[in-house]
């Protein structure tokens, strides 16, 4: 019959060997990705509709978009501490997902408002 | 859902104010027949708080950031198998290297 002796230390062993494949507790790791993908949609809907009340066409509105685009992904890497790597597998997941879907939402409403407000 | 949806609702309030304020001043422009050059300073002040407030609640609603780590914390469950009543071994754990300091009794 084998013992392990320490289990705890040699938990700590195992997980300092260099050939460690990083598992990571993949039901956390999905939650945090919807919760960038729900924030990401809302501030593109909040961000088309304010596009669309102060008139901005064509580059200016794209570019508004990438602005308020860059102001989530601040807001979303204070909301996890700087400490990325305790929350996501990489940066990318942080800086770049969700940033092509939230550019469809953000022309819809964008195109939504200023109809409503500047043509009608 | 607490506080921070209710700020989000507010600020899309704010945001639907400006909105119609912009309507108004458009009507206005017509009648004197000037063109859009940009929306009246108090809207763009409106819009920036119906912003900030938007962004707050976006952050704060969808939920808490959860930690992925295995051995944090507050992943206790993670770390069950290491009791010796709940040992599995036909696991991933099977990917490690084998720990050879393991006595045989």
């Amino acid at each position: 019959m084998a013992i392990r002796e320490d289990s705890s230390v040699q938990l700590k062993k195992s997980s300092d060997s260099l050939d460690e494949i990083p598992t990571f507790n993949a039901e956390n790791l999905q939650n945090n990705a919807r919760i960038i993908n729900y924030s990401r949609t809302f501030m593109s809907i909040i961000g088309g509709v304010i596009a669309g009340i102060l008139g901005f066409t064509s580059l200016t509105g794209f570019i508004f978009y990438f602005i308020v685009m860059a102001i989530t992904t601040v807001g979303l890497a204070a909301k996890a501490g700087f400490s990325i790597h305790s929350y996501f597998d990489s940066w990318n997941r942080v800086i770049l997902d969700g940033i092509l879907g939230g550019l469809l939402s953000f022309v819809l409403f964008w195109t939504f408002a200023y109809d409503l407000v500047h043509i009608f | 859902m607490g506080a921070g949806f209710f700020v989000g609702v507010i600020g899309v309030l704010i945001l639907l104010h400006a909105a119609y304020s912009t309507i108004q001043y458009r009507t206005l422009l017509k009648i004197t027949d000037e063109q859009f050059s940009g929306a009246p300073i108090n809207v763009v002040i409106e819009l920036i708080a119906g912003l900030v407030l938007c962004t707050w609640a976006a952050l704060t609603v969808p939920g808490k950031f959860l930690s992925i780590l295995p051995h944090s914390d507050e992943n206790r469950v993670v770390s069950l198998p290491d009791n010796l009543d709940f040992m599995i071994f036909n696991h991933r754990g099977k990917a490690f290297p084998l720990d050879m300091d393991v006595k045989l009794k």
